[in-house]
C-alpha cells in the first residue's frame, strides 16, 4: 500500500503550499502594485508494471501495462502580471503606471530594483525618493522653492517656478520593461530585481515604444481579487481533505492486510 | 487448497492497484491539464486475475486565468514540448517567455511550433483557436498539434508529459480548439473518487475475508479429518 500512501501525502503537501500561496495574496490585497501568485502543479514519474503474458493460456495474450503515478508535485509558482486597479489618491507624488514597465529605483549597492508602486516622497536633498527612501531613478532633484509639482503621462516632472510661476522642466522618470516580466525576482519592499529568467531591462519613457502611461494622483492596487482567493482557498481545503481520506484508506487497507494471519 | 488463496492474493494485488491509482489521481486533483488513471480487472484464460489500466482522456474543464500565456486545448490532441529526452506531448500549460522571447513550458521546455521551436517578438501575443500564433496582428508560427491514431495508446511520463506507445503513430490534428488565457482543470471527479474510494475498501474487506475462510476449510480438512470421535 506504499505507493498510494506517498501519492496521497504528496497531495497533501501540494494543497497546503497551494494555501500559502492563498495566504500570501490575501495578505497583500492591498498592497500598491501588488501582484498575485498561483501555485502550479505536475504530476511525478509513474512506475509502469508491464503487461503479463499467460503462456500457458490456450493462447498466449498480453495485457496492457499499468502505469502506477507518484503523486504530485509543486511545477512553479507564477507571478499573474495582470493590471491592478488604479485608485485615484490626488497625492501630487502617488503614480501609477497604466500598461507596460516598472519604475526604476537606485539601490545603495549601486544596482537597479523595480517597482510598480509609484509612491513617492521628496528626500531632505529633495529628490525622488521611494516609500522606502530610495532613489527613483534617473534622479530628479526637486528645488525646495517649487509649487504645483506636476508630472505628465509621458513621465515628465515640472515645477512652478518661484519667480512667475511658469512650468519649468526638471526631469523626466524613465521606465524600464522586461521581455518575460514574471521571471523577476521579488525581493520585498515591493521591489524586483532582474534574473537571466527575466532577461536585460529594456529602459524608455512612458508612452513611447510600448510603454504605458504614468498617472499622476493614482496609485496601482492590489491586482488580488478577494473572492477568487477565497474560491481556491475553499478548493483547496477541501483536495487536502480528500487526500487525508486517501491516506486513511490507504492505512485500513494494509491493517485488513495485516489481520489476514488469524 | 491453493487455488482460493492463490486468486485471493490476485484480487488483492488489484485492489491495491486500484488505491494506489486512485491515491495518484487525488493527488493531481489541481494539476492543470492532468487526466485520470482508470484501473480495470482482466480475467487471463488461466483463471489468473490481472489489473490494467487507460487513461481517462475525457476533457477536464476550462478555467480562465487572463494570463496570455496560459494555453488550454478544448478538444483532443496534444501540443509538443522538445525535451532533453526528446518530443514530448503536453495538454497545454502555462507558458512563458525567456529573455529572448522563445515560449518555453513550466519546467523551461521549448513548445514547438510547425517551424521549430517558437521564438516571439516583443508586443501583446495572440493566439486563435486553430493554434495560430500572432503578435501584434502579425502571424509568427502555428502551435504543433498532434494526437495518436488510437486515442489510448499514451504512455504516461510524469511532469505533465505524454508520450504515443511504442506501436502508435502520431498524426496532425486537424479540428484544434486551442483557448487562451485559459487552462485545462484537472479531470479528476473528487466525489466520484470518493466512492469508489469507499467501494475498494469494502471489496478488499471482502477477499480478505473469503481468504480467512478458505483458509479456516483447510484448517478442518488438517485438523479434523480423520479423527475418531
Amino acid at each position: 500500500m506504499d505507493p498510494a500512501l506517498r501519492a496521497a501525502a504528496t497531495g497533501m503537501q501540494a494543497q497546503q503550499t497551494r494555501v500559502e500561496v492563498i495566504s500570501n495574496n490575501l495578505a497583500n490585497v492591498n498592497t500598491t502594485g501588488f501582484k498575485r501568485s498561483r501555485a502550479h502543479f505536475e504530476d511525478l514519474l509513474y512506475q509502469t508494471e508491464q503487461g503479463t503474458q499467460a503462456v500457458d493460456g490456450t493462447d498466449a495474450e498480453t495485457t496492457g501495462a499499468i502505469q502506477v503515478g507518484r503523486g504530485t508535485r509543486l511545477a512553479a509558482v507564477q507571478r499573474i502580471d495582470r493590471q491592478g486597479t488604479l485608485e485615484q489618491t490626488g497625492r501630487p507624488l502617488d503614480l501609477a503606471i497604466e500598461g507596460e514597465g516598472y519604475f526604476q529605483v537606485q539601490m545603495p549597492d549601486g544596482g537597479f530594483a523595480y517597482t510598480r508602486d509609484g509612491s513617492f516622497s521628496i528626500s531632505d536633498q529633495g529628490v525622488i525618493v521611494t516609500n522606502s527612501g530610495y532613489t527613483v531613478s534617473p534622479g530628479v532633484s526637486v528645488p525646495e522653492d517649487a509649487t504645483e509639482l506636476t508630472i505628465s503621462r509621458t513621465g515628465v516632472v515640472s515645477v512652478a517656478s518661484a519667480a512667475d510661476g511658469i512650468p519649468v522642466e526638471i526631469g523626466r522618470i524613465e521606465l524600464a520593461r522586461f521581455t518575460n516580466p514574471p521571471g523577476l525576482r521579488a525581493m520585498g519592499e515591493n521591489l524586483f530585481t532582474e534574473t537571466p529568467a527575466s532577461g536585460e531591462p529594456q529602459t524608455g519613457f512612458a508612452q513611447e515604444g510600448g510603454f504605458g502611461r504614468v498617472l499622476q494622483g493614482s496609485l496601482e492596487g492590489s491586482n488580488v481579487e478577494i473572492v477568487q482567493e477565497m474560491v481556491d482557498m475553499i478548493t483547496a481545503m477541501r483536495a487536502y481533505e480528500i487526500n487525508s481520506k486517501a491516506v486513511q484508506s490507504a492505512e485500513q487497507m494494509s491493517e485488513i492486510a495485516n489481520g489476514l494471519i488469524r | 487448497m491453493n487455488g482460493p488463496l492463490r486468486a485471493g492474493a490476485e484480487a488483492l494485488r488489484y485492489w491495491e492497484a486500484r488505491q494506489a491509482t486512485l491515491s495518484n489521481n487525488l493527488a493531481n486533483v489541481s494539476t492543470p491539464g492532468f487526466k485520470g488513471e482508470r484501473v480495470f480487472a482482466r480475467l487471463l484464460d488461466d483463471a489468473s486475475l490481472v489489473a490494467e489500466g487507460s487513461p481517462d482522456l475525457t476533457a477536464g474543464g476550462l478555467s480562465q486565468t487572463e494570463r496570455p500565456l496560459d494555453v488550454a486545448l478544448a478538444g483532443d490532441g496534444f501540443l509538443v514540448v522538445e525535451t532533453e529526452r526528446g518530443e514530448r506531448w503536453i495538454r497545454g500549460g502555462s507558458f512563458s517567455l525567456d529573455a529572448a522571447g522563445l515560449m518555453v513550458d513550466s519546467a523551461g521546455n521549448p513548445v514547438l511550433g510547425e517551424s521549430g521551436p517558437i521564438v516571439l517578438p516583443p508586443g501583446p501575443v495572440e493566439i486563435a483557436p486553430d493554434g495560430v500564433i500572432r503578435v501584434g496582428g502579425a502571424d509568427v508560427d502555428r502551435f504543433r498539434l498532434e494526437r495518436t491514431g488510437d486515442p489510448g495508446a499514451l504512455v504516461r511520463e510524469g511532469a505533465n508529459h505524454w508520450m504515443p506507445a511504442a506501436d502508435a503513430t502520431p498524426v496532425a490534428l486537424e479540428q484544434a480548439l486551442v483557448q487562451q488565457g485559459h487552462l485545462e482543470d484537472s479531470n479528476v471527479d473528487p466525489v466520484g473518487a470518493m466512492v469508489e474510494m469507499i467501494e475498494i475498501q469494502r471489496a478488499y474487506q471482502a477477499v480478505q475475508r473469503t481468504m480467512q475462510t478458505a483458509d479456516g476449510v483447510m484448517e478442518t480438512i488438517t485438523t479434523q479429518i480423520g479423527r475418531v470421535g
